[in-house]
């Protein structure tokens, strides 16, 4: 310490230093679930790929290369926004030394499709680009060297069309048409009660525009994987998030029966969503199949990565909101574009979902929405963490803030006035029967206020803000969907328990979900568990690992498929002991009476004899629920989703009001799981989904620019590091699903939908400007405080305002 | 010293174990160690110095294994992932990891497990500012900060 100096703090030991994370508050269930756990479920267990993955033996897809690879594929993209394709020439690159051939679209053997809903997109063009990055041809040679000096020595002569840049170009009456039926995608509308009606009979009317960025998933773990075909079988082993559907697609795009096609899905260091399109399988998969016998490799660099995959949408949100003097919500007029790029990818469910969440946990009577697709010739966006239901998020909080400044109420008063409770329903009419948004809004505040920090004293130049976030998500597919999940479990005459599901783990913690709830039923210690999964040779089809769905639909598979097999292991120690099997009980790895205590039989003995006496041990379950689309005129459905999941957040910032730079100082996050089933994994999730929101709150944006991304790399894509992120303080809610396995619902997602808008929220708490456009970097902030400076006026980007937007009063 | 006009003879030690490997002179150390040696452990992601997966110790520094070239480790002492377990037994960072719940994917945890070890021998104690200093380099996506903190906190305890 200086000498003199008083306000210089005396560097703190590491033992202090933010950021910790503080043990989750497990709050007790309300309603208490018949079947109390006994065993793993509840306990934060080791994860099961924990010791590979610090070992550093976890195997991702570019770790099979070593010793296996034969030869290198690498694919040659598109450096065109929007271009007709003259010629591609192909002879420099094959007199390269090392290059084995160059394919195009024309040696492609199947429909060269590609395309979660639509199959409209070329796997290598044909003739047209839409995007700079879609794939052109491919490249095959001996090794990465020669590959990557094959790829660019192939020459593609394009005519330029005039580019697509953004929405106002996109509906522009003489835009070019980038797909057969124009430029709009598709949409979604909500029809409930009479919004203008509703609206002019208000006291208050409130309008906003709201802009969310574009978002990079960001996975670590580049794409990668290898792949053989041995004359009968095509095998990838090619990070994904859902091997099922990935063969499914693959195989048709090759113009392969479904059977000839396995997938293996290999270690996989995250997803968000960003594997949900196939990235890189069918390249492959051709590739191999010109090669019999030989072991092809492919890897992304991040570039390639950035620039050909699939993105988070971008959404303008024209939002009107109106009220009663006293707070009470009565109408919600909104109108959405969003930035499809050149593909449908997940575009049409995640315009779904921005509908049926456009008002969140919110209880208002009379709402209109109406929801656009619009192409453009940037990247395909699809499916990212929250998909829809976090770009609404950022506009119906940022709406309660202006409302709340409008008519002097407390924030969190007026949340709670029109908060949803158990037995009402949400915007597409569903009713909900355990509704915890205000629990989870008191739980937030409590902890918020509870403890108090004793905040730094501010620079003249710095202002302190507080911000409040609610939101619900209705998990799972939903909407009609034909959603299930399958699992099986298996005794081994080793004594060890296994659980197969087609389900990827991406580090979400799946494989301890299942392995927990399987463990749980039959009454075995965790570590005789081993889950199988991903592999489309020896699992059956659960689902993508996404949309939060995993916990309640694999996890009830599993539970259905072990308490069957739990019968099995009954039958066989009754007729051991012999009791009836009611009195008998599963735990601890044995069979033990319930009146008799000294009755008890080992899983191993149990194993033995059921194998003597022709018992299977084994059993398979699926949990298939119904959902109801929703009604196309109205949006309305009595079960669009399976259940849904409540959370709040609660931020603190401090703005630097001549930078505009913000700093994250405090961070409280609650979320309702239902039953924390393994809860350092759910505060895990909430964690790190709280930081990934933080990011897009703050810094994350893909910049395009006339079609070119500016940012294809971590040195300008700006994430989130130690020091953005503080304490994230984690309050776990058990209120318990009746429909969940042990109660459970799921956590994946909400977390990063609440994070955004809280931080929000606290910058305009902080500088007296509500933000209305993502990211808040810097320079956003500064236009906010400034706006007379910025270099073009926010208002006069906004050309498609629906005329709601106008009638703020 | 280069043996002709393409190759280099490279010698240095990898995990204590003796190395001498040709190599291209523009061949990176990160590329080394996975593709010629299969020690895949350490990863690759940005490939240009920002995220911190590649992190390696060489002479008891942690350096981005992307960001280096093989003559540039002539004579040097590189520990990877691959070296920390003593046979079954987890080294403390690795167990803290573990416990902590601090490798969700997996994918930044050897990265970040070699930039805490260099900076925990280096400094067995490091203040805050010392910390930020030691670990900003390494980004994680998926599982936030904070349990990668109490691993490592907890590790400084029974650092030796």
């Amino acid at each position: 310490m200086r000498n003199g100096d008083s306000t210089h703090q005396e560097p703190q030991a590491i033992k202090a230093s933010p950021p910790l994370r503080t043990e989750p508050l497990v709050e007790p269930s309300s309603t208490p679930y018949k079947e109390l756990p006994k065993g793993p479920v509840g306990r934060s267990e080791r994860r099961i790929d924990g010791p590979e993955k610090v070992l550093g033996t976890a195997l991702y897809g570019a770790d099979l290369f070593f010793g296996k690879a034969d030869y290198f594929a690498q694919v040659v993209r598109s450096e065109k926004a929007h271009a007709l394709i003259r010629s591609i020439e192909t002879g420099d690159a094959l007199r390269m030394p090392g290059v084995v051939a160059v394919y195009t679209a024309k040696d492609m053997p199947g429909t060269n499709r590609q395309g979660l809903i639509h199959r409209d997109h070329p796997v290598l063009a044909e003739d047209r680009v839409l995007y700079r990055g879609d794939g052109v041809a491919i490249v095959v040679a001996e090794s990465e060297r020669a590959v990557r000096r094959g790829r660019d020595a192939v020459k593609v002569l394009y005519e330029e069309l005039p580019v697509v840049a953004d929405f106002d170009d996109a509906l522009a009456e003489d835009a070019p048409r980038l797909h057969p039926d124009g430029n709009i995608m598709g949409g979604k509308r909500i029809r409930k009660g009479d919004a203008d009606a509703a609206l002019s009979a208000s006291d208050v009317i409130v309008s906003e525009t709201f802009v969310t960025q574009t978002v990079d998933h960001a996975f670590l773990d580049i794409e990668a994987g290898i792949a053989c075909w041995d004359g009968h079988l095509l095998t990838l082993h090619v990070s994904g998030q859902w091997a099922h559907e990935e063969r499914r697609l693959t195989a048709l795009a090759l113009g392969l029966p479904m059977e000839a096609v396995r997938i293996i899905t290999p270690a996989t260091g995250g997803a968000f969503g960003g594997r949900e399109d196939l990235s890189m399988q069918v390249y492959l998969g051709m590739v191999a199949l010109k090669h019999p016998g030989k072991t092809i490799a492919m890897r992304y660099s991040r570039e390639e990565s950035m620039r050909a995959r699939h993105k988070r949408h971008a959404m303008r949100i024209h939002y009107t909101i109106g009220a009663m003097r006293d707070g009470t919500l009565t109408a919600a007029k909104i109108t959405v574009y969003s930035n499809e790029g050149a593909y449908a990818s997940t575009g049409p469910a995640v315009l779904r979902k921005a509908a049926s969440h456009a008002t969140g946990p919110l209880r208002i009577p009379n709402v209109y929405v109406d929801v656009y697709g619009v192409y453009t010739n940037n990247n395909p966006t699809g499916a990212m963490r929250g998909f829809g239901a976090c770009q609404m998020a950022i506009a119906y909080n940022g709406m309660m803030d202006r409302l709340a400044e409008r008519l002097g109420m407390d924030r969190a008063d007026l949340w709670k006035q029109n908060l949803i409770h158990s037995g009402d329903a949400v915007t597409t009419g569903q009713i909900i029967p355990i509704a915890t948004a205000v629990e989870c809004l008191d739980a937030a505040l409590r902890q918020y206020r509870a403890k108090k920090q004793h905040d730094r004293p501010l620079a003249p130049h710095e202002r302190r803000g507080w911000g409040i976030s609610v939101i619900c998500f209705g998990l799972g597919y939903g909407d009609g969907f034909p959603d299930a999940s399958r699992a099986t479990v298996r005794l081994t005459p080793a004594g060890r328990l296994e659980v197969y599901t087609g389900g990827v783990e991406y580090g979400q913690g799946l494989l301890n979900m299942a392995g927990q709830v399987a463990a749980e039923e039959l009454g075995m210690p965790f570590s005789l568990v081993d889950v199988i999964w991903a592999d489309t040779g020896r699992t059956q089809e659960s689902g993508s690992s996404s949309a939060t769905r995993q916990t309640y639909f694999t996890g009830n598979a599993v539970k259905i498929a072990a308490s069957e097999l739990r019968e099995q292991v009954l039958d066989i120690a009754s007729k051991l002991l012999p009791v009836h099997p009611h009195e008998l009980d599963l735990h601890d790895g044995k069979a033990v009476g319930r009146f008799n205590p000294s009755l008890v039989v080992p899983m191993a003995k149990l194993i033995e004899e059921g194998r003597k006496r022709g018992y299977s041990l084994e059993a398979s379950g699926i949990f298939k629920p119904r959902t109801v689309c929703e009604d196309f005129d109205t949006g309305q459905s009595p079960r669009s989703f399976i259940t849904y999941l409540f959370g709040s957040h609660i931020a603190q910032v401090v703005v630097d009001m001549e930078t505009g730079e913000v700093r994250v100082e405090r961070y409280v996050a609650c979320h309702d799981v239902g039953k924390a089933i393994n809860p350092q994994s759910v505060a895990g999730q909430m964690i790190g989904g709280a930081t990934q929101g933080i990011g897009m709150a703050l810094m994350e944006e893909v910049v395009m620019d006339g079609g070119v991304m500016r940012n294809a790399n971590f040195t300008d894509y700006i994430l989130p590091t130690f020091r953005d992120v503080p304490t994230i303080e984690t309050i776990i809610l058990e209120n318990d699903d009746p429909g969940g396995p042990f109660g459970a619902r799921g956590i994946g997602e909400p977390p990063l939908i609440a994070a955004t808008p809280a931080v929000l929220s606290a910058i305009g708490n902080a500088i007296g400007v509500a933000p209305h456009t993502t990211p808040c970097n810097p320079q956003r902030v500064w236009e906010l405080l400034y706006p007379d400076d910025a270099q073009t006026p926010y208002a006069a980007r906004l050309t498609t305002a629906p005329p709601h937007a106008l009638l703020s009063k | 010293m280069a043996t002709d006009s393409t190759t280099w003879q490279l010698r240095c030690t990898v995990n204590g174990r003796p190395i001498e490997a040709e190599v291209e002179p523009d061949e990176t150390l990160l590329f080394f160690l996975r593709d010629k040696l299969g020690l895949t452990g350490t990863k690759g992601s940005c490939l240009e110095g920002e995220c911190g997966s590649c992190t390696v110790i060489v002479d008891g520094r942690a350096l981005n294994s992307c960001l280096v070239l093989c003559p540039q480790m002539q004579g040097r002492r590189i520990e990877t992932i691959e070296g920390l377990a003593n046979g079954d037994k987890l080294h403390v960072l690795q167990d803290k990891f573990l416990a902590s719940g601090a490798a969700q994917c997996g994918y930044c945890t050897p990265g970040l497990i070699m930039a805490a070890k260099a900076l925990l021998d280096q400094n067995p104690n490091p203040t805050e500012q010392e910390f930020f200093e030691g670990m900003e380099g390494n980004i994680c996506r998926c599982t936030g900060y904070a349990a990668i903190c109490e691993a490592i906190r907890s590790a400084v305890q029974q650092w030796k």
